[in-house]
């Protein structure tokens, strides 16, 4: 059966664009700005959750590095779409050869996806034979060294302080577009061969050894693919938000990014895609009260935290009594008449 | 003592045990025999409660323990040598028995299975601060069960206790699981040495892919069953 | 400037690390799991300094033991409520589970106390200096290398002399025997956590001690230092968490003091590039112990 075969049946992947396509639409129509920046960020957010479903769902590896690509990419891309004159301003420190250095937005977010993915296949190979917990710790302590070099490296970062000045290129449309795109990919890879090898080994890894599967390679493979998806989240995050540190791409995020993937489902495209809405949908909510105490003064320190205790302790629930998350391994379909018997 | 009935059981999406139904009574020295693979450890196992049937019952002295935790079926007095030994390495032989002895609290009882320990498996005593890990294939499996005579067990299991070992020691270990019956231990063996076993059982049963094929005492066994085909993977055809 | 100074500050980081390092592997060893909460009682240690030492007039040697008593019980908790239920589970579960309960506790701290720094009153020693030999010694170093010397001691009695201590060992080995033994898996697994939060509450006092100050992520350096140390010495070995946590000292401030000015602050990056290359070539750690698959490739 090939591709287009397995494909066929299958209408996820357009089901999940409808719905992202939708709520794009109706954000454009009601045209709040505060709801347009959170949709906007939420399809980055998507974006990122879909690129560790491509790594974590299919093989079944914990990484922790994931955020540390998107700051790969988030830090490489602006170096190359910012004007010399903004990159001298934000950052002196800067390397004089990286100054010259300037592109359109979709070149500079590119090398940004093809940097991270370049690293990751770098750093990535020896550690796709690990298994279990030094797999896991593999990937926190690479998350901890790119955290490490993106603070102290401030000839190209500006190190731990903030770089500004980048320009706002992200906009409902891009984020929506690459999501789009994103979940086509994504979707594409997990019914690929080298998607079903994967999770072949993911069950069992002995069982695919012995039909011939390279387990190292495929890992390797969706390490890649995740990363430069990553560095694409990162680029368009980047430019969003317009200014950033080294310290948006560390623990927080990756603890954000981790729970809507699980909380969604990890074992499914569309478990990302709900995980990542419903999680968005629980933080604003969860913001706005954090806020409203806190305008209320009801706490003389602050009431800050608040929202990620509630997620964490979600997050807590749903691995007791539903590991597999809301989705459960199973993705979004329209129902398919069956044929008489 | 010990009763299985109709016993299913799956490893994931594998079924293991297809309707398993054995019995042994007190003092009894019966044995599991079968070729690789035909569920006989899987059956110890879910009697040891590491593996929960989801369908079918067991009795240990008229009360139900399915679905009970290892260690509470330790507690109860059944005691297992898996496959494999697993004796703790790091932990020395003195160590070993001691922790064998975890369900027993009194001193004297201690000492009198150490006693009986010596006895049986002299080699252990020389062993008693080596650590496990150092000990040779034979001298492990004397340990192993050594640590499960520990703790006065009211039904012994044990799991191909002659796997691996070199013929000399078989024999040994044959005649020690033959002497253990002598002393009144209800043991139910698990083997695919089915000659051996056959010389020293009470009654044994066959299995094969999840299922007992046959079962009975072992003149009964030697002369209606079709033990060669078994291993030959050959069917219908009579013994000499 | 490998002087006198050096070596007992050395030895004062080792002790201490090699006490962090124990920590995390008492769980490992039996669970495989990497607990990400484990730097987290470190900072509810410190949170408990800070509010004994602060607003009680508690002698400081009380705050001390309470506050190790504290981390005990937060690591008994946290077994309790979200790795027990998780346990039969699988170990990723486990693992997403330890990264969610430090973050819960982490932004616990951020709600309840503040997330800024806040300062924690230490006791009059570990602000003064003996001379030996001709060197200023603080005495906070030596009071480091004292107390770790004391409790590596009762640790290693409690594992050699107690039947629970050898029931620990077991369990490392092999769980499921030790169960088929009759040894109650929650008993092991709760004393695994005690240790695990003894351990880290003793640190915590020292931790704390060189900084004099707390905050909700003070718990993420310690971690970091623990993990490194445990993939050096071999993540299953007691003993070799120990000579994980003393070679990390060593070379941590040997490269704080053979590297050039600028790279110096690349220290950690090179410790766990250090300990990716090791994991890569030895899965097993450094120190030789009992086989592992720790590879499939």
């Amino acid at each position: 059966m090939n591709l287009v075969d397995r494909l066929k049946p299958l209408n996820t992947p357009f089901i999940l664009v409808a719905v992202v396509l939708l709520l794009a639409v109706l954000t454009a129509l009601v045209d709040i700005s505060l709801l347009t920046r959170i949709i906007t960020v939420m399809f980055v957010s998507l974006i990122m959750v879909l690129g560790l479903q491509l790594y974590m769902g299919n093989s079944g590896i914990l990484s922790f590095a994931h955020i540390g690509f998107m700051g790969i990419g988030a830090y490489t891309s602006v170096l190359f779409s910012m004007t010399p004159t903004a990159k001298e301003l934000s950052n002196p420190n800067l390397y004089p050869f990286l100054i010259p250095l300037h592109m359109p937005f979709l070149p500079s977010l590119l090398i940004g996806a093809l940097v991270a993915a370049f690293i990751a296949a770098v750093v990535g190979y020896p550690l796709m034979r690990l298994s279990d917990a030094a797999a896991v710790i593999t990937t926190f302590a690479l998350l901890v060294i790119i955290n490490v070099v993106l603070v102290h490296w401030d000839r190209v970062t500006n190190g731990p302080r903030t770089l500004f000045g980048v320009d706002n290129y992200t906009t409902l449309w891009t984020s929506v577009t690459f999501c789009v795109i994103t979940i086509f990919a994504v979707y594409l890879f997990k019914e690929s061969r080298i998607g079903l090898r994967l999770r072949a080994t993911r069950d069992d890894a002995y069982a695919a050894a012995s039909i011939g599967i390279n387990m190292v390679m495929m890992r390797w493979l969706a390490f890649i693919g995740s990363a430069f998806i990553a560095g694409v989240g990162g680029a368009l995050w980047a430019h969003f938000i317009t200014s950033f540190s080294p310290y948006s791409f560390y623990l927080t995020e990756t603890f954000v990014v981790l729970a809507m993937l699980v909380i969604g489902g990890p074992y499914s495209v569309s478990g990302a895609v709900v995980g990542t809405l419903v999680v968005t949908a629980a933080r604003e909510i969860l913001r706005a009260i954090e806020n409203y105490v806190n305008i209320l003064q009801v706490f003389p320190q602050g009431f800050f935290g608040f929202t990620e205790v509630v997620l964490a302790i979600v997050l807590i629930v749903i691995l007791v009594y539903r590991p597999t998350g809301i989705m459960g391994s199973r993705e979004l379909r329209w129902p398919q008449k069956l044929p008489k018997v | 003592m010990l009763e299985l009935n109709n016993i299913h059981a799956r490893y994931g999406a594998i079924t293991a045990l297809r309707g398993v139904s054995i019995s042994v009574s007190q003092g009894e020295l019966v044995a599991l025999l079968g070729v690789n693979g035909a569920g006989k450890s899987t059956t110890l196992a879910a009697i040891a409660g590491v593996l929960r049937p989801w369908q079918g019952n067991i009795l240990f002295e008229g009360s139900s323990i399915v679905g009970r935790s290892p260690e509470q079926i330790a507690r109860l007095g059944i005691s297992l040598v898996p496959e494999g030994r697993d004796i703790f390495p790091s932990l020395t032989v003195e160590e070993n028995l001691r922790l064998g002895a975890f369900t027993r609290s009194e001193k004297t009882e201690y000492s009198r299975n150490l006693g009986e320990v010596f006895e049986l498996f002299p080699v252990l005593k020389e062993r008693m601060q080596q650590p496990g890990g150092t000990l040779s294939g034979g001298e492990q499996q004397q340990l192993a069960i050594a640590r499960a005579l520990m703790s006065s067990p009211r039904l012994l299991m044990l799991d191909e206790p002659s796997l691996g070992l070199a013929p000399a020691l078989v024999d040994q270990i044959f005649e020690l699981i033959a002497r253990l019956h002598q002393r009144g231990v209800t043991i139910l063996l698990v083997e695919q040495n089915v000659e051996r076993s056959l010389q020293i059982v009470d009654r044994a049963y066959l299995m094969n892919t999840g299922l007992i094929e046959n079962q009975g005492t072992p003149e009964q066994l030697r002369t209606h069953a079709d033990i060669e085909g078994m291993y030959m993977g050959v069917r219908g055809q009579s013994n000499k | 400037m490998i002087n006198l100074e050096f070596i007992i500050n050395t030895l004062s980081l080792g002790s201490l690390y090699a006490m962090l390092a124990l920590g995390l592997v008492i769980i490992y060893g039996i669970l495989r799991l990497v607990n990400f909460a484990y730097g987290e009682l470190i900072m509810i240690g410190g949170y408990t300094m800070f509010l004994l030492a602060g607003f009680t007039p508690l002698p400081w040697l009380v705050v001390a033991v309470l506050a190790v008593a504290v981390a005990m019980f937060t690591s008994l908790f946290t077994e309790l409520i979200a790795f027990r239920p998780v346990r039969e589970k699988s170990l990723t579960a486990m693992l997403i589970t330890s990264f969610a309960v430090s973050t819960l506790l982490q932004n616990g701290a951020l709600l309840i106390i503040s997330p800024r720094a806040r300062a924690v009153t230490l006791p009059q020693i570990f602000q003064t200096s003996v001379m030996i030999a001709g060197t200023s010694v603080p005495w906070r170093n030596i009071l480091t290398i004292v107390t770790s010397v004391v409790a590596l001691t009762l640790l290693t009695l409690l594992l050699r002399r107690t039947v629970l201590g050898i029931a620990l060992r077991a369990a490392a080995d092999n769980f499921t025997m030790t169960r088929m033994l009759g040894v109650p898996a929650n008993t092991v697994i709760s004393a695994a956590f005690a240790i695990s939060g003894i351990m880290a509450g003793i640190v915590s006092i020292f931790w704390i001690g060189r900084s004099a100050s707390v905050t909700p992520t003070i718990g993420a350096p310690p971690l970091l230092v623990a993990f490194v140390a445990t993939v050096i010495g071999g993540m299953r070995s007691l003993t070799g968490a120990v000579v994980g946590g003393f070679v990390y000292a060593i070379i941590i401030s040997l490269l704080g003091v053979l590297l050039p000015p600028d790279l110096v602050e690349f220290r950690e990056a090179f410790m766990f590039a250090f300990v990716i290359i090791i994991l890569l070539f030895r899965p097993q750690g450094l120190i030789r112990s009992k086989t592992s698959v720790e590879r499939v490739g």
